[in-house]
């Protein structure tokens, strides 16, 4: 059998279905999406961190209104990298420092009182006051998280209410922390939960909709990208340069109103195809409009997503052009880290579909990918890992960090590829490791990003540092008093 | 982005610059009404954060300790974000894991389960217990929860290995009150815990350090050294979040030091209880003199000259030691590079932030340097904190210029609104949180307190004790001479 038992894993049994490694000849999905095992050391996140943190944080002109006491909403203050261009006056003369979805965090601070009484008259008054306070906003999302959701505070019908006194769109994405098994379930909900929400909208105000005139042939929704350091920057271009007209993004700098028209688009490509297809799905259920599965990261994979979109339109001969415009323009960057970087065996561990999104990045580099481990990807993420991984690599769902030690202490791969808690855990075991959320110094997506990408590895690889790890050479040791 | 090739080391970040697009066409000032914190129900950009992070960190600074969470995931994995983006470490924490059904059934199996996962692969010595928001809410009952899983892990692990593994919980509903809180809480549960016998009293001391960081925690044992006091260092985060990188490392990873627990045990021997800040921590020591005697010194927070003084007159009383002659050269050090900078820092003019404790330590701080405090800001309510800054601007009234303006327990959003309507404004020292304002008002910004996590370094270097006031001294002074002087009247200084 392809799965594996780790030793620390020896007295949880339960977690040898979910590692394996991967054997083409008998290919296996591992138990995935499932519950986490309580006390096992998880890295998994939140369902309220999935719908506040990644898909709702990154639109830049609403109120992100948490319905908590203070920690939840604090936590999610301008953390996660996802930037805008829309910025509030800080004074007559200048603009802030941060942009609006990061520059201002409300919360309804939630105190001992209101969780015994019920919370929504605090939560109704909190809107208000909100929209006042800052009236540039276009609307607001309430967030709910485990003290709301478990008081069953009415959060629909206040934002019903907010809506009618205020006139701004109100909309609610109720994702308790509690609610599902990791923060994929808060991406679902959201997904769910404002696609509902935008249709019920264009009923009620059909005048939100994208006017006939303003339509063009060539519209197109990126959906699952939520602009990580900038990666819109490199992307977005992209496509305009091909001839199609990117309509809305969600969610990453978008703004609401253009969010409500996405469903006016010709093709949804989705990008994320974890955390949004959902709502690609929705939208073509509901409406007709078909939806591609595109990957922006590395050479080939951006040239394939800008193919299948321009083939959509008969773009293809504009689409060539652009591909081989951007390759020249990287070559020689890429040409001096293909070198540096050939034969190196690199560990991947993310959300979940950078993974696979990344496997063929990394052998564009010349350099293998040994393991690979995701925080709450499904069936089909793994599906997709194994249709582009070599026999051999190590798979672990819902990694914990016990197992990550292991697999890193065994497999010593020249680079580990994790997120931010993970990535100081694996310096101190010498091994280089590049922050792949929010990344290091991004953009790294699409054609440029990748020079990015691939200085960032160089950089952990290389990096002088891992020479002086072995401590003072040929010196005796005195023990220590501890 | 106007590259013809995209250089080796990638996009240089001028080619990345953002067009910023104004959210409105012109300036609005925000409605004067709503500024006030007390005048409206809503938070905006709070200065703190929840009950059981701070419970966290507490647990953190104990020798091969695991807080464990009863709560949703997000409780545990936004917490360790945090410590990772502070200190650039990793901070274990295990998580109970909540998901639907603990929140209809309630978490007394996640607890019983989780306990005994976490037990049996990694053999801790300490387990805290943090609570959250839905356990408390679902009214999770962990006394009786907690002797369950100790029932089951004896029937697994046997007694004697059960018996050796400190299960401290700690309540921190995060409705209840702030990070500053689940600290002092933790500080209580554990003294309350295992300080349980008075029955070998000892000349050591013991020092609550409170939020204080690895470099300042460093500094007080220094103090302590060189005076000859031994103690105990209760939560002693200096190694465990600020740990060497030397493989290799044997899994799972437990980082090197804290506070052991026969330590712990012997707090209630202690000659006295040193609580360096009196909202985190001082909970701790007044249970020790209540339960056992000890004498509980609660403060002042040991920033600059005279509260250090303070603190080593106390420690003297307490055990009978003589401060050292290095300890007076520090103390000579610091004075003299007072009087070395007091053209530079006098009469400007300061604003402050943070947590309650470190606010006042730091407004009698620049007190000292004889700089103007214009606003004084503690973002978790205080009773402590008022009171000890009131008494030093009373102190000190004699030379400011304006009356400062104290909030307490207020959000950022009415601090920063305070701020821009302020005629001259010459520094700022607080958290992270501050450069968003410090940039928008053009002034500089001196990082200090809870959370840094936007620049490398904070964590390690002191502010207490007088080596820590010297060091902090020369960042305020330079602040000052960076943004306001021109470099070449700085040739004599």
């Amino acid at each position: 059998m392809p799965f594996v038992d780790l030793k620390c894993n020896e007295k949880i049994p339960e977690r040898g279905k979910h590692i394996y490694v991967h054997d083409p000849e008998n290919s296996v999905i591992p138990a995935c999406n499932v519950k986490t095992i309580p006390g096992d050391m998880t890295e998994r996140g939140c369902a309220f961190a999935g719908a506040r943190g990644v898909i709702g944080g990154p639109i830049a002109d609403i109120i992100a209104m948490v319905h908590a006491p203070v920690g939840c909403a604090w936590f999610t203050w301008g953390t996660r990298r996802h930037l805008s261009d829309l910025y509030p006056w800080a004074t007559p003369t200048r603009l802030a420092n941060s942009a609006f979805n990061r520059r201002y965090c409300a919360v309804t601070d939630m105190q001992e009182k209101d969780v015994v009484f019920g919370g929504m008259k605090k939560l109704k008054q909190s809107c208000v006051e909100a929209f006042r306070l800052f009236p540039e906003a276009r609307g607001m999302i309430i967030f709910t998280t485990c003290t709301t959701g478990l008081i069953g505070d009415d959060v629909q019908g206040v934002a019903r209410q907010v809506e009618k006194e205020v006139g701004k769109l109100v909309f609610t994405a109720e994702s308790p922390g509690c609610s599902g098994v990791s923060q994929s379930k808060g991406h679902h909900d959201f997904n769910t939960q404002f696609y509902r929400q935008v249709k019920a909208l264009r009923q009620r105000r059909p005048e939100l909709k994208m006017r006939e005139e303003d339509k063009t042939d060539y519209d197109i929704c990126l959906i699952g990208d939520y602009n990580m350091d900038w990666d819109l920057q490199v992307i977005k271009p992209l496509f305009e340069k091909i001839g199609v007209r990117i309509v809305a993004v969600f969610s990453g700098n978008e703004r609401i109103e253009n969010l409500v028209k996405m469903i006016d688009v010709r093709l949804n490509v989705v990008h994320c195809q974890r955390s949004a297809e959902y709502i690609a799905h929705m939208i073509q259920d509901g409406f007709n409009t078909p939806f591609t599965r595109v990957s922006l990261y590395g050479i080939e994979q951006t040239a394939e997503a800008l193919r299948k979109t321009a083939a959509h339109f008969g773009l293809e001969e504009r689409a060539e052009k652009v591909i081989a415009g951007e390759i020249a323009r990287v070559e020689k960057a890429m040409a001096f880290y293909r070198e540096k970087l050939a034969g190196k065996r690199i560990a991947i561990y993310v959300g979940g579909p950078r993974v696979w999104h990344w496997i063929r990045l990394m052998e564009e580099l010349g350099m293998e990918v040994i393991a690979g481990a995701c925080t709450f990807a499904h069936e089909d993420d793994y599906e997709k890992i194994n249709a582009r991984s070599k026999p051999g690599v190590l798979v672990i769902d819902s990694p914990n960090e016990f197992e990550l030690e292991e697999m890193l202490i065994t497999l010593k791969p020249d680079l580990f590829l994790a997120g931010l808690k993970e990535k100081y855990l694996g310096r101190k075991m010498g091994i280089p490791t590049v922050n792949s959320h929010s990344y290091e110094k991004g953009p790294y997506a699409g054609f440029a990003g990748m020079v990015n990408f691939a200085r960032d590895i160089y950089q952990g690889i290389y990096a002088p540092v891992w020479r002086f790890q072995d401590g003072i050479p040929e010196m005796p040791q005195r023990e220590g008093e501890d | 982005m106007k590259l013809t090739e995209i250089p080796v080391d990638g996009i240089p970040y001028d080619h990345l610059r953002i067009e910023k697009i104004p959210v409105t066409p012109a300036f609005a000032p925000r409605d004067p009404e709503l500024l006030p914190a007390s005048s409206r129900v809503l938070v905006v950009n709070p200065d703190r954060i929840c009950m059981p992070i701070g419970a966290m960190w507490a647990v953190l600074g104990i020798h091969r300790a695991i807080p464990f969470v009863q709560g949703a995931q997000g409780c545990t994995t936004y917490a360790r974000y945090t410590f990772s983006r502070i200190f650039k470490e990793p901070a274990t924490i295990a998580t109970a894991s909540f998901h639907e059904d603990a929140a209809v059934f309630g978490g007394r199996m996640n607890l019983v389960e989780g306990l005994r996962n976490l037990v049996v692969r990694y053999w801790p010595e300490v387990i805290g217990v943090v609570t959250t928001c839905s356990s408390e809410i679902m009214g999770d009952d962990m006394t009786s929860f907690i002797g369950e899983a100790r029932m089951k892990l004896q029937a697994e692990i046997g007694p004697e290995r059960t018996e050796q593994i400190a299960i401290v919980p700690i309540n921190t509903p995060s409705f209840a009150g702030s990070h500053v809180e689940g600290y002092d809480r933790a500080a209580k549960a554990f003294v309350q815990s295992l300080a349980t016998d008075r029955d070998a009293p000892t000349n050591r001391v013991n020092i609550i350090p409170g939020l204080f960081y690895p470099g300042d925690i460093r500094e007080i044992k220094h103090i302590l050294q060189e005076m000859g006091i031994e103690s105990t260092v209760l939560f002693d985060i200096s190694d465990t979040l600020d740990a060497p990188l030397e493989p290799p490392q044997s899994i799972p990873y437990y980082p090197p030091g804290g506070t052991h627990v026969a330590e712990i045990k012997g707090m209630a021997n202690a000659a006295a209880t040193f609580a360096l800040q009196l909202d985190a921590g001082g909970s701790g020591a007044r249970y020790l003199e209540r339960k056992f005697g000890v004498p509980a010194v609660v403060g002042p927070v040991p920033v600059g000259v005279v509260a250090t003084d303070t603190l080593l007159q106390n420690l003297g009383k307490a055990t009978g030691c003589a401060t050292s002659p290095a300890l007076r050269a520090e103390r000579g050090r610091l004075v003299d590079a007072m009087a070395d900078t007091f053209h530079h820092t006098m009469m400007k003019r300061v604003a402050v932030f943070g947590d309650p404790d470190y606010v006042s330590g730091i407004t009698r701080f620049v007190c000292e340097l004889g700089m103007t405090p214009v606003a004084v800001s503690a973002g978790t309510e205080s009773k402590n904190f008022a009171a000890a800054v009131e008494t030093v601007f009373s102190e000190y009234q004699s030379l400011f210029l304006d009356p400062p303006k104290v909030f307490n327990g207020s959000d950022l959003f009415e601090f920063e609104e305070y701020l821009k309507t302020l005629p001259r404004l010459d520094l700022i020292i607080g958290n992270s949180k501050g450069v968003d304002i410090a940039r928008e008002l053009e002034v500089p910004i001196v990082r200090a307190g809870f959370p840094i996590y936007d620049r490398f370094g904070y964590q390690k270097r002191p502010i207490v004790g007088y080596r820590g006031a010297e060091l902090f001294l020369y960042e305020i002074a330079n602040a000052v001479l960076d943004h306001r002087y021109p470099d070449d009247r700085t040739q004599q200084l």
